[in-house]
């Protein structure tokens, strides 16, 4: 039993039960069918455009097999494959994991744990709230001004910029600021008495957050966590200005090591391989394109269901 | 080559510059020359004799397909050159060229003078080298029956600056005719009265600029207009969605270029265009001979002053002169004549 439904809900139900009597009420029942024909449109919407691309892609599916998703990039249709775009997306992933978990994280359990509630506070709080609201594009500039041209091609001295790494850091920055909010939210469930129970057998602050505080907010923090990341791997306009190319073809120089891959050579990803595909006057590009979708979509499928599957594992540990 | 350890390094110095940075400590690259010297190459460091090195191409996105189709070959070849293609219009191309970023910009125009300025600016010294044809298609719906052949005057009174508004095809008949009144064509009224509904490539697109100046710009200075074209019309850089609202609207009116017509023939109808002898429809043989009025050349520019550090780009343009050339019909574009290609190979000499 978690702390989360102790106390105060039992009383609530006292309460309505007290003031409702057992009047018969005809408005709950009516908002209900309403609400659950918004989910069921909703649904239906999926659905359809799920139908729509698998449709669309199956004839990619049945003529190349798995080298539409294992070939490189090709300017011949018939050739091409999406590995480049998959292999990008995923080290961006990586390096946004990396990079902006720690990181944003840190930075909630500081807001909410330590920092005292000062104007100061609440201006930084406000701020990264709004953060969280600018169009990703702007953070596309960010990335190129900043990482590409400042850092990348200014101080490191790279002939070019646009390298996987300024595009991991851009897109760090993008979700950072979501990172700290649903953090920060799922801090705030923690009920206090958890906090005070700790501080009342002589914990330390850091004993409490350590040992008590976060591991009953860890199940939330991971939830958001994969949706924010989901978010980055589908992100691509921050990803055009960034550096990510945008093209039929592309090659590293053959044998170039994994390092030098991210640090030093062009990269694109798989948003953006779909974008590009989207405009190709070829027929053939229209199955292409859907196929490319279709291999987005599963593989957020893929990380979606594998973090819920270590969530719910979580959390039993957590309740022994 | 030790790429790896290179970058890595670098890395490392630039991070820890960063740090140092708030003790004002400003760090600097001293030390990458003793580490690289120390840091033994990777087995295979011996310069094999296949080249190595990267090329940086950017421009039209109608010149990219051509390039792309020559880079893959050229790669296939000689693995050890990385290359990527981009085309994200034939002016923003020339605006990383200038600046040093690329080494070779596709463009569906000649260079600008104001871009050459810049480029003179950088100090980026550059050859121009033709290596294609390419025709624009004025397009409308198959379903459309009432039009087939317009000639300039007519493209000018349905799409210059002075047909802003016309929301009609009819609506341009009173300035068809005072054009023709003029000797400036207009032949093709009167136009049907149906609506005119207008898909074509916005301003960042070497087809617009194309377009502007084979089948607009005279009569534009002529009635001493500013505007390059009319800007009430839907522009998009993405030509499927042009090929798409032409396609599905029976009276609709565009362009692109030749390669996307051709692709999608089978839902376009093509409208023949007088240049002043005749109608002609677009085909290969019409552009290639220049009798369809607006067929333009295709060009890429190389860079001369990216030529001593990157030993990759010469041959790279060699081959593409030679084999490469072929790639030409393959994306759908006109290939040049004999005598033209002679006229690209001899620049391409004279200048490396």
């Amino acid at each position: 039993m978690t702390a989360r439904t102790m106390g105060t809900p039992v009383t609530q139900e006292m309460i309505r039960r007290a003031l409702e009597g057992r009047k018969v009420n005809i408005i709950n029942p009516l908002v209900a069918l309403l609400l659950l024909i918004s989910l069921l449109a909703s649904l239906a919407i999926l659905v359809v455009l799920l139908w729509d691309v698998v449709a669309k892609s199956m004839p990619v599916w049945q003529e190349r097999g798995w080298s539409v998703i294992t070939n490189d990039l090709s300017p011949r249709p018939a050739e091409t494959g999406m590995i480049q775009g998959i292999f990008g997306s995923v080290m961006l992933t990586v390096i946004v994991v990396v990079l902006s978990f720690p990181l944003g994280v840190a930075a909630a359990i500081y807001l909410e744990e330590y920092a005292r509630d000062t104007r100061l506070t609440r201006l930084l709080v406000a701020n990264i709230r709004n953060l969280a609201g600018v169009p990703s594009i702007v953070y596309g500039l960010l990335g190129l001004s900043v990482f590409v041209k400042l850092i990348l091609e200014g101080m490191v001295g790279q002939v070019s910029g646009r390298t996987l790494i300024a595009g991991g850091l851009t897109l760090s920055m993008l979700v950072l600021s979501i990172m700290v909010i649903t953090t920060q939210e799922a801090l705030r469930a923690v009920p206090l008495a958890i906090r005070e129970a700790s501080f009342g057998v002589g914990a330390t602050p850091w004993q409490t957050i350590r040992h008590h505080v976060l591991p009953v907010a860890s199940p939330a923090i991971f939830t958001g966590s994969v949706l924010t990341l989901a978010r980055a791997f589908g992100e691509s306009a921050p990803l055009l200005l960034a550096g990510a190319v945008l093209s039929t073809f592309f090659a590293a120089p053959e044998g170039t090591p994994i390092t030098d891959l991210v640090l030093g050579e062009k990269y694109t990803a798989l948003p953006i391989i779909i974008y590009n595909w989207s405009r190709q006057p070829q027929q053939e590009y229209v199955a292409l394109t859907a196929a490319a979708i279709v291999a987005l979509l599963v593989i957020l499928l893929v990380v979606n269901a594998g973090t819920i599957l270590a969530r719910d594992a979580l959390e039993r540990r957590n309740r022994m | 080559m030790n790429f790896a350890n290179r970058h890595l390094l670098r890395w490392g110095a630039a991070l820890s510059a960063l740090l140092l940075l708030a003790a004002a400590c400003g760090g600097d690259d001293d030390r990458d020359a003793p580490a690289t010297t120390a840091a033994p190459a990777n087995g295979d460091a011996p310069a094999p004799e296949g080249l190595s090195g990267s090329i940086e191409v950017s421009g039209s996105s109608t010149v990219e397909p051509i390039t792309a189709l020559v880079a893959e070959k050229f790669n296939s070849a000689n693995p050890g050159v990385g290359i990527s293609v981009e085309g994200p219009g034939t002016g923003d191309g020339f605006q990383r060229f200038c600046a040093g970023e690329t080494d070779i910009s596709d463009a569906s125009r000649p260079i600008k003078d104001s871009e050459a300025e810049a480029c003179a600016e950088a100090g980026v010294e550059w050859v121009e080298l033709k290596v294609a044809f390419d025709g624009i298609s004025v397009l409308t719906s198959p379903e459309n029956d009432a039009v087939s052949c317009l000639d300039t005057g007519d493209l000018y009174a349905l799409a210059g600056a002075e047909s802003e508004g016309f929301s009609s095809w009819s609506d341009a008949n009173g300035l068809a005719a005072e054009l023709a009144a003029a000797g400036l064509g207009g032949s093709g009224a009167p136009y049907p009265d149906a609506p005119l509904v207008i898909t074509a490539p916005g301003e960042e697109s070497g087809t617009f600029d194309a377009f502007v100046e084979l089948a607009l710009e005279d009569i534009t200075e002529e009635r001493g207009q500013d505007e390059p074209t009319r800007v009430d019309y839907q522009a998009s850089a993405n030509d499927n969605v042009i090929v798409d609202n032409v396609s599905s609207n029976p009276t609709s009116f565009g362009w692109v270029g030749f390669a996307f017509f051709a692709e999608n023939s089978s839902v376009l109808k093509a409208i023949e265009v007088d240049g002043g002898d005749g109608c002609v429809t677009p085909s290969i043989d019409s552009i290639a001979d220049g009798s369809y009025p607006l067929s333009r050349p295709l060009f890429i520019y190389v860079s001369l002053s990216r030529m001593t550090d990157n030993p990759a780009l010469g041959p790279f343009v060699d081959f593409y002169l030679g084999d490469g050339l072929s790639s030409v019909a393959e994306a759908g574009y006109v290939t040049l004549p004999d005598d033209e290609v002679s006229a690209t190979k001899a620049a391409w000499a004279g200048a490396g």
